[in-house]
């Protein structure tokens, strides 16, 4: 679904991803994990187009998107959920959700009934602003969102931070559900060990920007000291 | 000149004023360039009501073209010149400097620097209320009304609207959501150029056309969106409300001096205690 080859990436003048390897077969969920500044965000805004890489190759669904804008990247199928959450908080949570219909033409802008169904709070509550809304609420109203472009792979930046641990449950359980009903593919980059365990059915790991190991999540639940010997401090 | 006459002339300065300063604002707010050509854009669409009147075709086909005409020569300039730019405050600033003193040169070789005077398009009186009032600056104020009203309706309402705020808002994520910003910082621009144009335009026969009429616009434009604020349309309204109902009643009751004086004041009072302007939102951004 999504290889990355070899790829070398700048962030603010110095280099930061030195040759990341990574591919995600589709319908998988695989977790990205890492300390802080080992180069997992800058790993998605590279695959997003948000910064532009220095060499190596992004390969979506079988075609090359390193070069391409990211509305360009998103219009291939990528959605992305950022660090954050980043959500428009003036606007309405119909009005952050309606945004990712308008590269659609005009008679097909309709938010997917799906959504919904996934996220029924952002239903009852589609004419707050987005702002007024929880940690918790504001995330998933990221996810809903970034779902509504249609995605075919969806690529998640700490989901879990900040927010308090019963929504971080509920967050993985929807994002399961989806992955199992629509075979949506996810990249989700965590520190949150619980949640990774919770959803991903592979992890990769990061130092200094590469990919130094992959496993699936059998053989970190036999021996849960490949993630400490990766991520502690 | 009575008070009532005056008012209204007041409103008839505030409006066109909101109408240049709006097309500066949307555009500083979406793309963050300060566009110094501006007032420029103003001066050709006077020049366009000028060449019409001239070449004997009338004011009104001038006064439909030119916002035609404007927008156009912005999308060009956008294309060639400021998508180059972006990110680049600075040079940006520069860039269209440069541009607004080339347009300016244009106009003088090919019009020459002296004032020219258009026939005035509606020269009747109107009387109501017990006062005497030309019905042109009647016609001026409902073409800036609908102007503005048809803007924010587009920014505010429209799905367009929605996704240019988006983009203002958070760029970036704008762009993740499948927005091309690029094409929208044209838009933008095309849009901001004729609105400057239509106000030139529509001034024209109020005013003596010359090279230097862009910068009585230009100026006071720029302070109104300094005392307004950037981050909402409404501030625009504020500022031109504030700016240029000061300028013009100061002037009409004591002398245009004082009122440069009064209005400077203002403005740095307003930034020092407001930076943000009266209405606006964002600091940092």
């Amino acid at each position: 679904m999504l290889k990355i080859e070899n790829l070398h990436a700048s962030y603010g003048g110095s280099l930061v991803l030195h040759g990341v390897n990574l591919s995600i077969q589709p319908g998988e969920i695989q977790a990205l994990m890492g300390r802080n500044g080992m180069g997992k965000t800058t790993l998605m805004r590279t695959i997003m187009g948000l910064l532009s890489s220095r060499s190596g190759t992004i390969t979506f669904d079988g075609q090359p998107i390193q070069n391409l804008r990211t509305h360009e990247i998103a219009a291939k199928g990528l959605g992305y959920v950022p660090q954050g959450r980043e959500i428009f908080g003036d606007f309405t949570v119909w009005e952050n959700l309606h945004l990712g219909t308008l590269k659609l033409p005009r008679n097909q802008r309709k938010v997917p009934e799906e959504v919904f169904d996934y996220f029924p709070i952002l239903k009852e509550r589609k004419n707050q602003k987005a702002g007024s809304f929880s940690g918790g609420q504001q995330q998933m109203l990221a996810i809903a969102r970034a779902l509504v472009t249609r995605p075919k792979m969806l690529l998640l930046d700490e989901p879990s931070e900040g927010i308090q641990p019963s929504i971080v449950d509920q967050i993985s359980e929807i994002l399961k559900k989806i992955n199992a009903q629509t075979g949506l593919t996810i990249l989700i980059v965590e520190q949150n060990v619980d949640m990774v365990l919770e959803t991903a059915t592979r992890c990769a790991f990061m130092e200094k920007g590469r990919i130094v190991e992959t496993c699936s999540m059998e053989d970190i639940r036999k021996d849960e000291s490949i993630i400490t010997c990766h991520i502690a401090v | 000149m009575d008070l009532p006459v005056q008012i209204l002339n007041s409103l008839n300065y505030i409006l066109v004023l909101i109408l240049v300063a709006m097309g500066l604002a949307i555009i500083f707010g979406l793309m963050r360039v300060i566009n110094m050509a501006h007032g420029e854009f103003f001066l050709l669409g006077a020049y366009t009501v000028v060449l019409t009147d001239q070449a004997g075709l009338g004011f009104w086909l001038g006064l439909l073209l030119a916002p035609i005409l404007v927008g156009g020569i912005g999308m060009v300039i956008e294309y060639i010149c400021i998508r180059h730019l972006y990110r680049r405050f600075l040079d940006t600033i520069l860039a269209t400097w440069g541009l607004s003193i080339a347009i300016k040169q244009l106009i003088i070789i090919v019009f020459g620097p002296a004032g020219l005077m258009i026939k005035p398009p509606l020269p009747q009186m109107v009387s109501f209320m017990g006062i005497e009032y030309p019905s042109y600056r009647l016609f001026i104020m409902a073409v800036a009304l609908v102007t503005i009203g048809l803007t924010f309706y587009i920014f505010l309402k429209t799905d367009f609207g929605l996704g240019a705020r988006a983009v203002i808002d958070n760029r970036d994520m704008a762009a993740v959501l499948g927005i091309n910003t690029r094409k929208m910082y044209r838009t933008t621009f095309t849009f901001g150029s004729a609105l400057a144009g239509l106000a030139g335009a529509v001034m024209a026969p109020l005013m003596s056309c010359d090279p230097q009429m862009g910068l009585g616009f230009f100026i006071p434009a720029f302070l109104a969106i300094l005392t307004g604020g950037t981050g909402t349309l409404a501030g625009v309204l504020v500022g031109g409300g504030a700016v240029g109902g000061a300028d013009s009643l100061i002037s009409f009751l004591y002398s245009p001096v004082v009122s440069q004086i009064v209005v400077f004041s203002m403005v740095i009072v307003v930034i020092r205690i407001r930076p943000q302007g009266l209405l606006g939102t964002k600091s940092g951004r």
